[in-house]
């Protein structure tokens, strides 16, 4: 096994986790004078506020250390939310090394060129903890970087234990997703029930950390060992007894997986499911879903066309209720509350336009991505192939792709719009609905914009749509952010896609905006298709 | 009789050598035309233009008159077409991929899906991931039979089928040629093609090296045989035997090759005692070598 075939198999997580750590600590820590403002006094009062919405916030994120300090407030923001990211970075990545690669075939032929199994996991492992390693690392610089930027230096020591910290969490979590998907027979079981079990852990940490009365149990949690560090904010420790008690859990898990690896066939889990009934089926399936354009694309996706919308579902819902207790906090932080003047409306709606729209955008953006690598996918696997060996144009291959994502976006998003109108009376926000609607709708030409870009990505060049895609989003996502923060010039704000999209739900439609999204969605899809036209398929 | 495919100077250029150059070739309706070739010789790249997933660099293929590349969509309404490998299709069963497929040509004939899977004995309940190479062969067959094309690609067929599979889908072939249907089958297995076609084309290095019937390749054949003797080696009488050339002697062993029938070889060893005895075809490299060295 090559280096650079486990980094191609890995380059998804990769480049994703890349970006948004690096992007996230540095917005977290960098920003933070514009965020709590310049003066001491300022921040002082901003970190009595973060303290009051952290108390609120408790069964999502530790509670804040020192958060007036850039370095309090990127441990509280940064680190208190990359546990999330980085557990089921560690998670899923297991699960693909085991189960995506056992499906490709990867594993069998691995194992029949003389590799043992043994030395099969220990390789994977082995690679991963590499990777996770420069990743966390980056992030560390990102955010000592960040801090010396905000003009207030992070203690080096304290990163360099929190980044331990993180590795190790990331570690054991590969650990655990080492062991499910040697119990289940291919990933969509293996990373559902390894997300159980880190669902199930986090909440125990967050009913440990939410709770009056500690509850029990709770320490055996990978988040509460994890959360037992918090070095970045000043005043901060670093527990080297959980940290250690993190790897600990990553090597036993590891070694089970090993022994559950030896003992198991290849290609089925270690608990086997019933087999099928011996009367063999000789009939085509009589779905009708499967005969009608798009909607047999949405049939054969429709796990994950139900996980995004049920995804965007709980997020604008936890948005929402989060709404009043971060209005609290824009009230009560001075620098903030000048902000939230300066925009027009009431301010539970602003907010909510500022937090949903934005989340809702980044979303997205991500379901747009991801399906591109599909297209880009079904390219080198031969899928397009098969298709076009039937009487289909493939114009129209790439018009159901199109009306597929379309749909899928459009349920997601309205599904979330009546999950926002259902919840925002009890929780007393004013949502104007026609805007709501307008701003719902706006979504699926943003989501087309970068599928449309996608497209003649995949259709150019496949192997490098996704890391090109996700590039020009990240950046996008990088001006749209700090942008307004730092204020930069409006030109450059508007080489963002996400700027193009503008505040609908507060501001009128940015009909620029829209022109321009529209325009890139033709101009995009109509490139997509010549260069689908002219191009050597499966090549 | 009128053509079903027709190749005008064909030729896919992909640099460095490799590619496809050059070829013309037609293939009659009703006939089963097989496409032999050593691996990489661009018998794939030959399908594929003419199913029109890629692109020539010079020259023209037509099917039924329809130019491949700019009415291959008309094209593949009379084309059931089987691919070298089948992508993956994860968790569909194998009943979904046919309607799937079948679905995206706008009908599905049931009783022929039926019929087919039947005789291949291919589960259609089954997951695809499921499925080992050989089933993964068999969907494949069902999605290229199953509405009954007047043309039929098939990208080496035969791959991963057991001896009774491989039967059945030489009785498949034997039948919808006898309905009239064109078949146009690679492979690089020469026993495989004389059980089917009519006619070969060999390909060699991107350029098309020999269009022959199968006559002709009768002809060509040849077997490698081992001999092993319980006494003596009649060695002089099988040097004279007609058809039997590079003849070898070690101790109680004979080797040589036999061209056309077996008769002259078996009536000079016959006097003598006969412990072992293997005839082996040699491969299709080793028989084009000796091919052009006549």
């Amino acid at each position: 096994m090559s280096a650079r075939l486990l980094l191609r198999l890995h380059r998804i997580g990769l480049i994703a986790m890349a970006y948004f750590s690096i992007f996230y600590v540095l917005v977290n820590s960098a920003a933070f004078p514009i965020i709590a403002g310049k003066t001491r006094a300022a921040q002082e009062a901003f970190g009595h506020s973060v303290t009051v919405l952290g108390a609120t916030f408790a069964w999502l994120l530790p509670l804040p250390v020192r958060p007036d300090t850039a370095a309090g407030y990127l441990q509280w923001r940064g680190y208190g939310f990359f546990a999330i990211v980085f557990a089921v970075w560690g998670l899923f990545s297991a699960c693909g090394a085991v189960r995506r690669d056992e499906d490709r075939g990867l594993v069998e032929s691995w194992l029949s060129s003389g590799v043992s199994r043994l030395r099969l996991l220990a390789t994977r492992s082995i690679f991963f903890a590499a990777l996770s390693a420069e990743i966390v690392t980056l992030a560390g610089v990102a955010g000592w970087l960040g801090c010396l930027i905000a003009g207030t230096p992070a203690d080096v020591a304290g990163l360099v234990g929190e980044s331990a910290a993180l590795w190790a969490l990331t570690l054991a979590c590969f650990g655990i997703g080492l062991v499910v998907a040697q119990l289940v027979g291919d990933f969509r079981a293996a990373a559902s029930a390894g997300g159980v079990v880190l669902l199930l852990m986090f909440l125990l940490d967050s009913i440990g950390r939410s709770s009056v009365h500690r509850a029990p149990f709770t320490d055996i949690s990978v988040f509460f060992l994890f959360n037992q560090s918090n070095a970045v904010a000043p005043g901060g420790s670093f527990d080297l007894v959980a940290t250690v008690l993190l790897f600990a859990v990553c090597a036993v898990a590891t070694v089970a997986a090993a022994a559950a690896f030896v003992r198991r066939d290849i290609g089925s889990g270690l608990i086997r499911q019933r087999p099928r009934g011996a009367t063999e089926v000789h009939e085509a399936s009589t779905n009708p879903l499967l005969r009608i354009p798009v909607i047999r694309g949405l049939w054969i996706r429709r796990i994950g066309a139900v996980g995004w919308t049920v995804g965007m579902a709980v997020a604008a819902a936890a948005v929402v209720l989060l709404v009043n207790a971060t209005a609290t906090f824009f009230a009560t932080t001075p620098s903030l509350s000048s902000y939230l003047r300066g925009l027009a409306g009431n301010v539970h709606t602003v907010l909510l336009a500022l937090i949903w729209l934005s989340f809702a955008q980044a979303l997205v953006a991500i379901l747009s991505i991801t399906t591109v690598s599909r297209w880009s996918g079904d390219d080198s696997s031969g899928v397009l192939e098969m298709q076009l060996a039937e009487p289909l144009p493939r114009w129209r291959v790439l018009a159901e792709r199109a009306t597929e994502l379309t749909v899928t976006v459009t349920v997601a998003s309205f599904v979330a719009m009546a999950v926002i109108l259902a919840l925002a009376p009890a929780e007393a926000i004013a949502v104007d609905i026609g805007n709501l609607l307008i701003a719902t709708a706006l979504l699926i030409p943003f989501a087309l914009t970068f599928a449309a870009v996608g497209a003649v990505l995949a259709g150019w060049r496949p192997r490098v749509a996704v890391v090109v895609l996700s590039t020009i989003a990240a950046i996008s996502y990088l001006v749209f952010e700090l942008g307004p923060l730092f204020k930069w010039p409006s030109w450059a704000d508007n080489l963002s896609v996400f700027q193009l999209y503008g505040t609908p739900l507060i501001t009128p439609v940015f009909v620029g905006g829209l022109i321009a999204m529209l325009a890139i969605v033709i101009v995009g899809f109509g490139s997509a298709g010549v260069v689908l036209a002219r191009r050597d398929v499966a090549a | 009789m009128s053509s079903a495919i027709v190749m005008h100077g064909l030729t896919k250029d992909y640099g460095s050598g490799h590619g496809l150059f050059n070829l013309d070739l037609e293939v009659a309706e009703s006939e089963v035309f097989g496409f032999l070739g050593p691996n990489g010789a661009g018998k794939t790249t030959t399908i594929r233009l003419l199913m029109g997933v890629i692109h020539a660099s010079a020259g023209s293929a037509t099917i039924f008159g329809l130019d491949c590349d700019r009415e291959s969509v008309a094209v593949k309404r009379d084309v059931g077409y089987l691919p070298g490998e089948l992508p993956q299709f994860g968790g569909m069963r194998g009943s979904e991929v046919v309607t799937y497929l079948g679905g995206m040509r706008g009908g599905i004939d049931t009783a022929r899906v039926k019929e087919l899977s039947a005789r291949l004995e291919l589960d259609l309940g089954r997951r695809f991931r499921e499925y080992s190479r050989g089933n993964k062969q068999k969907l494949g067959l069902v999605l290229a039979f199953m509405h009954r094309p007047r043309l039929l690609i098939l990208d080496e067929p035969t791959g991963g089928l057991d001896p009774l599979n491989q039967q059945t889908f030489h009785h498949l072939v034997g039948e919808v040629k006898a309905s009239g249907t064109t078949v146009f089958l690679s492979s690089h297995v020469l026993s495989e093609v004389e059980e089917t076609c009519s006619r070969v084309g060999i390909i060699r290095d991107g350029r098309l090296v020999s269009d022959m019937t199968m006559d002709k390749v009768h002809e060509l054949r040849f077997h490698e045989v081992v001999i092993e003797f319980g006494g003596d080696v009649p060695e002089a009488a099988v040097r004279a035997a007609t058809g039997v050339e590079d003849v070898a002697v070690d101790g109680l062993r004979l080797t040589c090759t036999v061209h056309g029938g077996f008769d002259p070889l078996l009536a000079a060893i016959s006097a003598h005692t006969v412990v072992d005895m293997v005839s082996r075809e040699p491969s299709l490299e080793t028989l084009f070598l000796s091919y052009y060295k006549q």
